[in-house]
């Protein structure tokens, strides 16, 4: 696990995850004030829960895609991935440290914005408390879902067409996922064409897993069944992501 | 004499040729097998001759373009371009490589180096970012192991103090590591007991009587 060390010193290091514990923890409290609190304070707690998901969807997609994509980019590029290919460690446990090195840093990030929507936007009453505790559980690993197999994407990506391409790519299938396939619903609605049809079919239906409206507007916890049949589409695209990773992931620069 | 099985060992057959899909050189059909065991080897060529190249196939890293080849013993390739990252200081890295104790080693072979651990890696002059890697590298050794170490011209920006302190080194802890050196000797009297050649397309090995024993002698040999 000599670069799974490796990677984590380096991102410690590198200091810039100060700034994504202060964004998940310190903005979720801060900003909800911004909302005419004074007038109506019931708006503070969903606006906190709001806040809260919004920086942690923010923060990965711009900071943890961008340094996994690094990360593969340089093990590629500085002969670390030679090194270690050399000495018996194969290209896909390569793979596997960085992105474990990277889940190290989320999970926490996950932990926080949970705790502060269950310690800072905690409905009084029982019945609606044990509902958002379930809500947020459920959100947490279908979020986890989504973006741990993005992040391992970004890492291979990185290692065979450098950072910026590592980090585009990921980028764009997490935005399309979540917001693009919504305008490709309404096209589809608008006009028949099969061809749209097919492109809406296969694209990743992340928006299915932002739960954030569900927090906001206090719709409760999905339905067990709902929820194991996203978890099960899911870990389908995660399985298929995870594959065109191994296979795109390249320890050594080419040449 | 028989060595031990324990032994690190590589073993290079005739007809093996390495090159990126084209010859770049080749051992001679007519050529025995080359064998080298424990201790260090030297390997020398003029620029692009195919130093590098032979390394990473050796280590596994490339393939050949024919012929074969045997490593018995865990490999560690130390290419001239490997670096890490410029914001990590010298001893987070040695730190993430290396055990307890092979660190708190590494460190005092760093101070007589006069290597500043605390420096990032990134401020660091060329020398002393080849002495990280090859800290890594030495350190990385097993204990009671077989390692073949591949290293590709560690000498480059190193001050001849601190060639010396690895030179010496390599003396004493040559039980089970084989190494490969190659590099371009910049002094004469330098000793090479074994040392592997690539010349005119072709990889040769000269060892015990064939050898120069010293740099002096066999510069004007490489072409």
């Amino acid at each position: 696990m000599q670069l799974y060390r490796l990677t984590l010193a380096t991102i410690l290091q590198r200091k810039v995850w100060i700034v994504a514990v202060l964004c998940v923890f310190l903005l979720p409290v801060l900003l909800p004030y911004l909302t005419p609190h004074e007038i109506n304070p019931s708006l503070i707690e969903p606006a906190r829960a709001q806040t809260a998901w919004v920086c942690l969807w923010v923060v990965s997609i711009a900071w943890l895609f961008f340094q996994a994509a690094r990360f593969g980019d340089d093990t590629s590029r500085s002969g670390l991935g030679a090194y270690f290919l050399s000495s018996g460690v194969s290209g896909l446990s390569q793979m596997m440290q960085i992105w474990l090195a990277c889940l190290s840093f989320l999970l926490p990030l996950v932990a926080i914005t949970v705790a502060v929507c269950l310690i800072g936007a905690m409905p009084a009453e029982s019945s609606q408390a044990k509902m958002w505790i379930a809500t947020n559980l459920q959100y947490a690993a279908l979020y986890l879902l989504v973006v741990t197999p993005l992040m391992m994407l970004a890492v291979s990506a990185g290692s065979r067409f450098g950072s910026t391409i590592g980090y585009l790519i990921p980028l764009c299938l997490s935005v399309y996922g979540i917001y693009g396939v919504g305008y490709l619903a309404m096209m589809t609605e608008v006009q028949s064409n099969v061809l749209l049809d097919w492109i809406y079919v296969i694209s990743p239906h992340y928006h299915l897993a932002d739960l954030t409206p569900r927090l906001v507007f206090k719709h409760g916890s999905m339905l067990s069944s709902e929820f194991l049949q996203l978890v099960v589409y899911f870990a389908g695209i995660k399985l298929v992501l995870a594959m065109i990773s191994t296979f795109t992931f390249q320890p050594k620069a080419a040449g | 004499m028989s060595l031990p099985e324990s032994t690190p060992r590589l073993e290079l057959s005739p007809g093996l040729s390495i090159g990126y899909g084209e010859r770049l050189a080749c051992i001679d059909e007519q050529e025995g097998n080359i064998v080298l065991e424990g201790g260090t080897h030297y390997l020398l060529a003029r620029n692009g001759r195919g130093k590098t190249t032979l390394l990473r196939t050796l280590a596994g890293v490339l393939n050949p373009v024919d012929g074969k080849y045997q490593c018995r013993g865990r490999c560690q390739l130390l290419s001239e371009d490997l670096t890490f990252d410029r914001e990590l200081p010298a001893k987070a890295i040695l730190k993430a490589f290396l055990s307890k104790d092979k660190y708190a080693e590494a460190i005092e072979l760093a101070e007589t180096l006069e290597l500043d651990v605390a420096k990032p890696y990134g401020k660091l002059s060329t020398g002393n970012k080849r002495k990280v890697a090859l800290l890594v590298a030495e350190f990385s050794v097993q204990e009671r192991g077989q390692d073949v170490m591949l290293l590709d011209e560690p000498f480059t920006g190193l001050d001849t103090f601190s060639r010396e302190v690895f030179q010496k080194r390599w003396q004493e802890c040559r039980d089970g590591v084989l190494r490969l050196v190659s590099c371009h000797p910049d002094f004469d009297s330098m000793e090479m007991g074994s040392c592997m050649l690539i010349s005119d397309g072709k990889i040769t090995h000269l060892s015990g009587e064939d050898a120069p024993q010293r740099w002096g002698q066999l510069k004007s040999q490489l072409n």
